[in-house]
C-alpha cells in the first residue's frame, strides 16, 4: 500500500513507519519525496495543500498525520460523539481539516479520497517510546496532571528518559525511536491501552483502511 | 479539560545537569560600535538572531580581539599595550564615548576580569586584566589565557574549500575552511576513529554520498572529493554543493580532536537546505555538549548567528540559548529569549521562526 506520513522529524517518521506497518500487518511504500511539517500550528496550515497534492498528483492510498499534543487539550472519548468537535483538540482539528478539504474531491486514481489516520502524541512522541518501560508515562497520567494543573513530566524530561539527553543527535534519535517502537510490533495492545486516544484512535483509523483501501 | 494556552508547571525533574559556560561567562559593552550599553550572559551555546547592523558581528569581533590582545598581554596580567588611559565610565549615549568591553569568566576564573579599551571604537588595542594579587590568581590567568588563545571564528567559503591545499597545512581548519582537504586527510591518517565517525555522520546526513575522499591534486597538493552512492564515482569539491561542503566543514570541526575553545560561526544556516539544518545544530551541539554525544573532550563554547527561521525553530526547547539582537536607531542591545517574562507563553504559541518573523520577539529590521 502506498502511504504518506506527515510528522515533524525523520525520527518520528521512522517510528511511525514501523507502527503503521504493524497495525496494517503489511509493508508500506512511502510517497516520495517525504512530507515534513514544522510542528504545530504549521501542520494544520500545510495539511489542506498536502491533501490536495496527494489526491491529485499521487496514487497514495492514505495519509498518516501525527502531532505532539504539547500542552493542548487531550482528545477524549467525548470528542468521538457524532458531530462533536473540540476546537482546542489538535486531533479534532486535524480530522476537521481532512473532512473540509476532501469534501468536494472527485474520485481519482481508483479511490474516492486519500484515507485518513490521525494520531496525537501526548504530550510528545517520546511518551510512546517509553511505553512498557516507564509505567508512569501514560495518557491518563498526563490528563490527570492537566486536571490538577501540575504536569507529571515535561517534554524535555521525556527526551532525557529516552535519549539520555534532550539534545540527541538525529542519527541516535532515529535509532532509539525505531528500537522503542519495534518492541511493540508483535503486540500493540499495551500502546493502545496506555495511549488510547492519541495512539488508539490512529490505530483504529488504520484498521478501517483495510476495509476501504484498493488492493494492489 | 479547562486548559487554554501556556505550559503547565511541572513536577521537579532531577535528570538534567546544568552545564556552566566553559570559557566566557559574560560580556559587557560600552560604546563599542552599535553596542552602546548592553551586556550578555553567555551560555555554552548561543544562537544570535537579529537584523543586519544589530551587533552580531561586533560580538564576534570582540571575542577575536580578546584572543589577540590576551596573547600579547604580559604574564603578570597588566595592560597589554602602553599604559591605558584611565577607563572612565562615560556618560551614557554620548555619541563618541570611550569604548570598553568587559569580559567575565566562570569558575575557577570568576575573580578575573578583562577590560578591552581603545581611543576609538574602531580600534581596541588596550587590554587590562584585573584579578586579586598573588601567584595563585596569576597562575589562573595564565591558564585562562591559554583557553582564550583557542577562540576561533569561521565564515566558510566553498570556492576556497574546493581548491588544492598543501598536505602540511593540516594543523587546524582555517577560518574560511580552505584547508579542509588537508585537515580531513590528517584525521584519516590518525589511528583514532575520528575520520570514520565524521564520514559516517556526513553520509547519514547526505545519503547521496558514501565516502569522503581527500585525494592528490596538482603540484603535490590535496583536494577534496566525495564518493557518490549511485555508481561510486568521485565528485570533485568544485562540483559539490555549497551546503554539502559547509555541512562537511562543520562536522570536521565537530569531530576534530583539538577543536577551538570558543567557536564563532557566522551565518550557520548559509547554503544549507532547511531540512538539513538539524544536522548543523547537531554538529554544533556535539561541540558544546560533548557528554550528550558520548564525547570525552572539553566543551566548546559556541556563538552562532543566523537569519533562518527554520534553524531557530530547532531551539524551541532551549530558549536560554537564543539571543535576540535588536537595533533602535544607531544603538543595539542583546537580550535572551528566556529572560522575557512571557517566554513560556510565547513558546507555547507556535513555531519560533514564525514568531520571530512576526516581530513579537524583536530582532527584526526597522521599517
Ligand atoms: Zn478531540
Amino acid at each position: 500500500m502506498k502511504v504518506a506520513l506527515l510528522s515533524e522529524s525523520p525520527a518520528d517518521e521512522a517510528a511511525l513507519r514501523v507502527l503503521v506497518e504493524a497495525v496494517l500487518s503489511e509493508t508500506i511504500v512511502l510517497v516520495q519525496p517525504g512530507l515534513r511539517a514544522r510542528g504545530w500550528p504549521n501542520v494544520a496550515q500545510v495539511l489542506p495543500a498536502i491533501l490536495r497534492h496527494l489526491h491529485f498528483n499521487t496514487d497514495a492510498a492514505g495519509l498518516v498525520v501525527v502531532v505532539d499534543a504539547d500542552d493542548s487539550v487531550v482528545h477524549t472519548a467525548e470528542h468521538e460523539a457524532p458531530g462533536y468537535f473540540h476546537p482546542q483538540c489538535r486531533l479534532c482539528q486535524l480530522r476537521g481539516i481532512f473532512r473540509k478539504t476532501q469534501k468536494r474531491f472527485p474520485p481519482l486514481h481508483g479511490r474516492d479520497r486519500v484515507l485518513r489516520a490521525v494520531g496525537l502524541a501526548v504530550p510528545a512522541i517520546e511518551a510512546w517510546y517509553l511505553c512498557g518501560q516507564d509505567v508512569q508515562v501514560t495518557e491518563l497520567a498526563w490528563a490527570e496532571g492537566q486536571a490538577l494543573g501540575l504536569a507529571p513530566y515535561t517534554r524535555r524530561e521525556l527526551k532525557w528518559r529516552v535519549y539520555g539527553t534532550d539534545r540527541p543527535n538525529l542519527g541516535f534519535e532515529i535509532q532509539r525511536a525505531v528500537e522503542s517502537v519495534r518492541r511493540h510490533r508483535g503486540d500493540l495492545r499495551r500502546l493502545e491501552t496506555d495511549f488510547p486516544q492519541g495512539f488508539g484512535r490512529m490505530a483504529h483509523d488504520l484498521r478501517d483502511w483495510r476495509q476501504t483501501a484498493p488492493r494492489e | 479539560m479547562l486548559r487554554s494556552s501556556g505550559p503547565m508547571p511541572a513536577v521537579a525533574f532531577a535528570g538534567e545537569v546544568c552545564q556552566p559556560p566553559d570559557v566566557i561567562a559574560s560580556v559587557q559593552f560600552k560604546h563599542f560600535k552599535a553596542l552602546r550599553a548592553t551586556s550578555l550572559r553567555m551560555e555554552p551555546f548561543n544562537l544570535l538572531i537579529g537584523p543586519n547592523g544589530s551587533g552580531k558581528t561586533s560580538l564576534v569581533q570582540a571575542f577575536l580581539r580578546l584572543r589577540t590582545l590576551a596573547a600579547r598581554a604580559p604574564a603578570n596580567g597588566q595592560s597589554a599595550a602602553p599604559p591605558p588611559p584611565a577607563v572612565e565610565t562615560p556618560a551614557p549615549r554620548r555619541p563618541n564615548g570611550v569604548p570598553e568591553i568587559i569580559f567575565r569568566f566562570p569558575p575557577p576564573f570568576a575573580d578575573i576580569e578583562v577590560h578591552l579599551g581603545g581611543h576609538s571604537e574602531h580600534r581596541l588595542d588596550l587590554l587590562q586584566v584585573r584579578h586579586p594579587p598573588g601567584g595563585d590568581a596569576e597562575a589562573r590567568w595564565e591558564q585562562l589565557r591559554t583557553k582564550l588563545s583557542g577562540i576561533r571564528a569561521y565564515l566558510f567559503d566553498h570556492y576556497a574549500m574546493a581548491g588544492p591545499v598543501a598536505p602540511a597545512d593540516s594543523g587546524e581548519l582555517a577560518s574560511n575552511g580552505r584547508n579542509i582537504a588537508a585537515v580531513i586527510a590528517a584525521m584519516q591518517a590518525q589511528p583514532t576513529p575520528a575520520f570514520a565517525r565524521l564520514q559516517a555522520e556526513f553520509c547519514r546526513a547526505l545519503p547521496e554520498f558514501t565516502g569522503v575522499v581527500p585525494r592528490p591534486a596538482e603540484a603535490g597538493g590535496l583536494e577534496l572529493a566525495l564518493r557518490l552512492k549511485d555508481g561510486g564515482e568521485l565528485v570533485a569539491a568544485e562540483n559539490i554543493s555549497q551546503g554539502a561542503l559547509y555541512t562537511l566543514a562543520m562536522l570536521t570541526l565537530s569531530f576534530s580532536p583539538r577543536p577551538p575553545t570558543v567557536l564563532c560561526l557566522e551565518e550557520a544556516d548559509r547554503g544549507v537546505h532547511p531540512r538539513l539544518l538539524r544536522e548543523v545544530r547537531d554538529a554544533l551541539y556535539r561541540l558544546s555538549y560533548p557528554t550528550s554525544y558520548g564525547e570525552t573532550r572539553e566543551a566548546v563554547q559556541i556563538v552562532a548567528t543566523t537569519h533562518s527561521p527554520f534553524l531557530l525553530d530547532l531551539f524551541r526547547e532551549h530558549p536560554e540559548e537564543i539571543v535576540i539582537a535588536s537595533k533602535q536607531g544607531r544603538s543595539a542591545t542583546f537580550a535572551r529569549l528566556s529572560d522575557r517574562p512571557d517566554a513560556a507563553e510565547i513558546l507555547a504559541e507556535g513555531s519560533l521562526g514564525d514568531l520571530w518573523f512576526s516581530g513579537i520577539l524583536g530582532g527584526v529590521p526597522e521599517e
